[in-house]
């Protein structure tokens, strides 16, 4: 096993691009060769050991075998582990915009918060965040036809609005509420929602979403029989009819449902 | 500048692979010169690539780009000391298509369809694209005035219409999209054959390309009509093709080329009567053309992947958008066009995909004359210009072709004949075909060769065509062919081995025909404009018109006054 610590030498305000923090790009490099890595923050290229003091092992080895720690505020640190393949980051603090973005395998832990677009487009692999994640968390990038297509994200407290847009496969498990509009353009992922949310599915075409707590549905969903999941009863919806659609629905009877 | 001992193929002077040394001076090729010396001992020697049909600026390009916002985020490359940021893989910024054209070994590309209306977008466009020469055609296939001196069969007014509307756009050529059809479809309609008149014209699409081709040769243009069939697109269409090209037969060329120049061929060469019969028919319109010497051809090869389909044929693209689910943008241009965007991706497990494919390899292949075919991908309809080198691979090398049949859809050799060819093209035909044929088709004297006195615009390759087998090296020729050793533009090493050295503003060319025109012809012409200008169109005739200030590096073309008797005979 490799382990490396990544600290923030002092707090900044100006945005770094960190693309660079993934076990694929630095799994092979020693210590000193990760310090010298180039970043963009904002219009300025720095090295990584003026941002950040690095510890750990020095040998080469394999990003499976990878384990990045990163402990501090890194909530104005974008793209942390970035098209990651294999291995494991763990983010002690907030993660900022992007993280696990075009994810292929591999495990990404936030304990603390993520920012706006976590997950974005990922194919494989887990994320898991202990806090609340922003807006767009598993969706896709303007113009694209999928966001997520596969792996697991679980964020235990709240997501924003779009959650999950444009969604091609994989599944996404939120712990509280969630903003507006969940799983739209849904073509295939499940999502499953322990809180409440507004509008969930518009233009979706196939796949689930799952709401536990209360939710104002659109005008274009079918609403079809009762069905139990475990124990509990959801009223089941199809649509979206607007796109033709068959993707499904499920709200829990026991939950305060808007009319 | 002296390059020295380069295989050097310069199909137009009949040079095929001698070793020999290039002199240059003020941006020509001359007999003697002093100066810097690049060695290309034994390395393959071009005249810069010539592309004739590429949609590289205007309206429709940027309509492109705002659509496919994930395609911005492909091929980012970011700014350097010399070069501007990159961005796009099928709708690259301007300053892209300059580098990548440049890297490539191309040194000149025409946009191929721009509307008068929106030509100064176009020019603003060309303007910021580096290094390479330009031009533009301009789209003549669905205009009123055009409509109505075809109808009155006034070719002398239709020529003195041409003539104002080249220098209005500051266009180089005459295009056509699909006549008739675009006007149609502002009903929401098409012309469905040659013979189907156009609603409230009384014209039919026959007697459009025909009096535009004949109005073409009044005028003596360096270009001839080039054109884009009706029924594009469609399966069965290859009939449509064939009627086409008989219509034109019997008229004269003004100058040593072609009478009209057919765009993208591959979209025009199917069989079948819906998309599941789909078949090629590619064998049949290379027969046409191997015992007609009236036409020629660019490919419209399509590159698998990821595509945007743009044209003034809106309803094809309306087809395409309901075929293919896929966004569409429509696009109305008052008196002029209609247009449209559709981005799409070709599959190779898709049948008719990979149909189309073997299309345009079988056009290359089966037409004898490799100076009646231009390599293309109609860019960026067929794929990104940047897979030239892939298509020139597939020409050159059978054993490609089998390689990539085996990854399509298994039904495709029963569809199309590419399996039986055994056809492998050399390096000069290959040199024809991307650049002595293009220049010639286009009638630019100075490209596409490298004589005495012609534009110093020519690529060196990293690859050893004496020592190099394309047919079994189809991988080295690939790499070699994307990526230039040297690309030279006007003297000046402008790319060396993928790296932009320099970005000089390249010029844009364009056709002056007005002195052509009799003083009366143009005088009811402006009658009817006027008319035109005041009832129905969105601006003022005072503002229609590119001003020079848009063209900062013009080449103008005048082309010789032309006979003042013929144009009466022709009315009459």
């Amino acid at each position: 096993m490799k382990s490396l610590t990544l600290r923030l030498r002092k707090a900044f305000d100006i945005p770094v691009e960190a693309e660079i923090l993934s076990p694929d790009k630095l799994a092979g490099l020693s210590l000193s060769q990760i310090g010298l890595q180039e970043v963009w923050q904002g219009n300025k290229k720095m090295k990584l050991s003026d941002l950040f003091q690095v510890d750990g092992d020095d040998m080469p080895a394999k990003p499976e075998e990878t384990i990045i720690r990163l402990e501090g505020d890194f909530s104005r640190v974008k793209r942390i582990a970035e098209n990651m393949s294999a291995g494991t980051v763990d983010v002690h603090g907030d993660a900022g915009m992007r993280a696990g973005s075009g994810m292929k395998g591999g495990l990404l832990r936030v304990q603390g918060n993520a920012d706006d677009w976590l997950g974005r487009e990922m194919r494989g692999g887990k994320i898991e965040i202990s806090g609340n994640a922003g807006n767009y968390a598993g969706a896709g990038f303007r113009g694209e036809k999928c966001g997520m297509r596969g792996g697991e994200m679980e964020i235990a407290g709240k997501a924003g609005a779009y959650l999950g847009e444009h969604m091609c496969g994989g599944s996404i498990k939120v712990g509280g509420d969630v903003g507006d509009f969940p799983g739209s353009a849904n073509q295939g992922g499940t999502i499953i929602i322990r809180g409440g949310t507004y509008l969930p599915g518009a233009e979706m075409t196939k796949g689930s979403i799952t709401i536990n707590g209360s939710a104002k549905m659109l005008p274009s969903y079918q609403k079809m029989e009762m069905v139990k999941i475990g124990d509990a009863d959801y009223q089941k919806y199809f649509g979206d009819l607007v796109e033709n659609g068959k993707g499904e629905i499920y709200v829990a009877v026991s939950a305060q449902q808007s009319p | 500048m002296i390059v020295k001992g380069g295989v050097v193929y310069d199909p137009a002077n009949g040079i095929s692979g001698e070793e020999m040394d290039i002199c240059v001076e003020g941006g020509k090729v001359v007999e003697d010169a002093k100066g810097e010396e690049i060695d290309a001992r034994g390395l393959l020697v071009m005249p810069g690539g010539v592309d004739a049909h590429s949609h590289i600026a205007g309206p429709k390009v940027n309509t492109g780009r705002i659509m496919c916002p994930n395609d911005g985020r492909m091929g980012i490359e970011p700014r350097t000391d010399i070069c501007r940021p990159s961005t796009g893989y099928t709708v690259p910024n301007c300053y892209a298509m300059g580098y990548r054209y440049a890297r490539m070994g191309y040194t000149t590309a025409f946009e191929a369809a721009t509307p008068i209306l929106e030509a100064r977008h176009t020019h603003e466009e060309l303007e910021e694209i580096p290094i390479l020469d330009k031009g533009a055609l301009t789209l003549f296939g669905n205009n009123w005035e055009v409509m109505e001196c075809v109808r009155d069969k006034d070719i002398g007014k239709l020529a003195a219409y041409v003539a104002w509307a080249l220098c209005s756009s500051r266009g180089y050529g005459v295009k056509i999209v699909n006549p008739g059809g675009g006007e149609a479809w502002g009903f929401g309609a098409n012309v469905k054959g040659v013979k189907d008149p156009v609603p409230n014209f009384d014209v039919t699409p026959a007697e459009i390309i025909r009096g535009l081709a004949q109005a073409n040769e009044l005028l003596r243009l360096p270009h001839s009509i080039h054109l884009h069939f009706n029924n594009l697109g469609k399966p069965g269409n290859y009939t449509t093709a064939l009627e086409t090209l008989e219509l034109l037969k019997d008229i004269k060329p003004s100058r040593e080329r072609q009478v009209v120049h057919v765009a993208h061929m591959q979209f025009s060469a199917y069989g079948g009567t819906s998309w599941r019969d789909f078949e090629s028919k590619a064998p049949a319109i290379a027969d046409y053309f191997n015992q007609n010497s009236h036409a020629t051809m660019d490919l419209g090869q399509i590159i698998f992947g990821n595509a945007t389909t743009m044209t003034a044929d809106g309803p094809l693209e309306y087809a395409n958008a309901r075929l293919l689910h896929a966004k569409w943008s429509n696009h109305d241009i008052e008196l002029e066009e209609a247009s449209g965007v559709v981005p799409l991706i070709y599959g190779r497990k898709m049948l008719v995909n990979a149909v189309q494919w073997a299309i345009g390899l079988e056009l290359a292949l089966l037409t004898k004359d490799p100076w009646k075919v231009l390599l293309t991908t109609d860019h960026p309809n067929g794929g990104p210009f940047v897979n030239y080198a892939e298509v020139i691979a597939l020409l050159m090398s059978k054993a490609k072709r089998a390689e990539e049949i085996a990854t399509l859809h298994e039904q495709t050799s029963k569809r199309t004949t590419l399996m039986g060819i055994d056809r492998e093209l050399g390096w000069s035909e290959i040199a024809v075909m991307t650049r002595a044929a293009p220049a010639k088709v286009l009638g630019l004297k100075d490209k596409g060769h490298l004589g005495l006195g012609a534009d110093a615009d020519f690529s060196i390759y990293d690859l050893k065509p004496e020592q190099t087998d394309p047919a079994k090296d189809h991988q080295l020729v690939k790499k070699a062919l994307s990526q230039s050793k040297y690309t030279i533009k006007s003297g000046m090493v402008v790319s060396k081995s993928g790296r932009v050295l320099t970005t000089p503003s390249g010029r844009t060319y364009w056709v002056d025909a007005s002195l052509s025109v009799p003083k009366a012809d143009k005088e009811r012409m402006m009658v009817d404009l006027k008319e035109k200008f005041d009832r129905y169109y969105s601006v003022q005739m005072s503002n229609y018109t590119v001003q020079d200030a848009y063209l900062p590096h013009p080449m103008v073309i005048r082309p010789r006054l032309f006979d003042t008797k013929a144009a009466t005979k022709e009315v009459a």
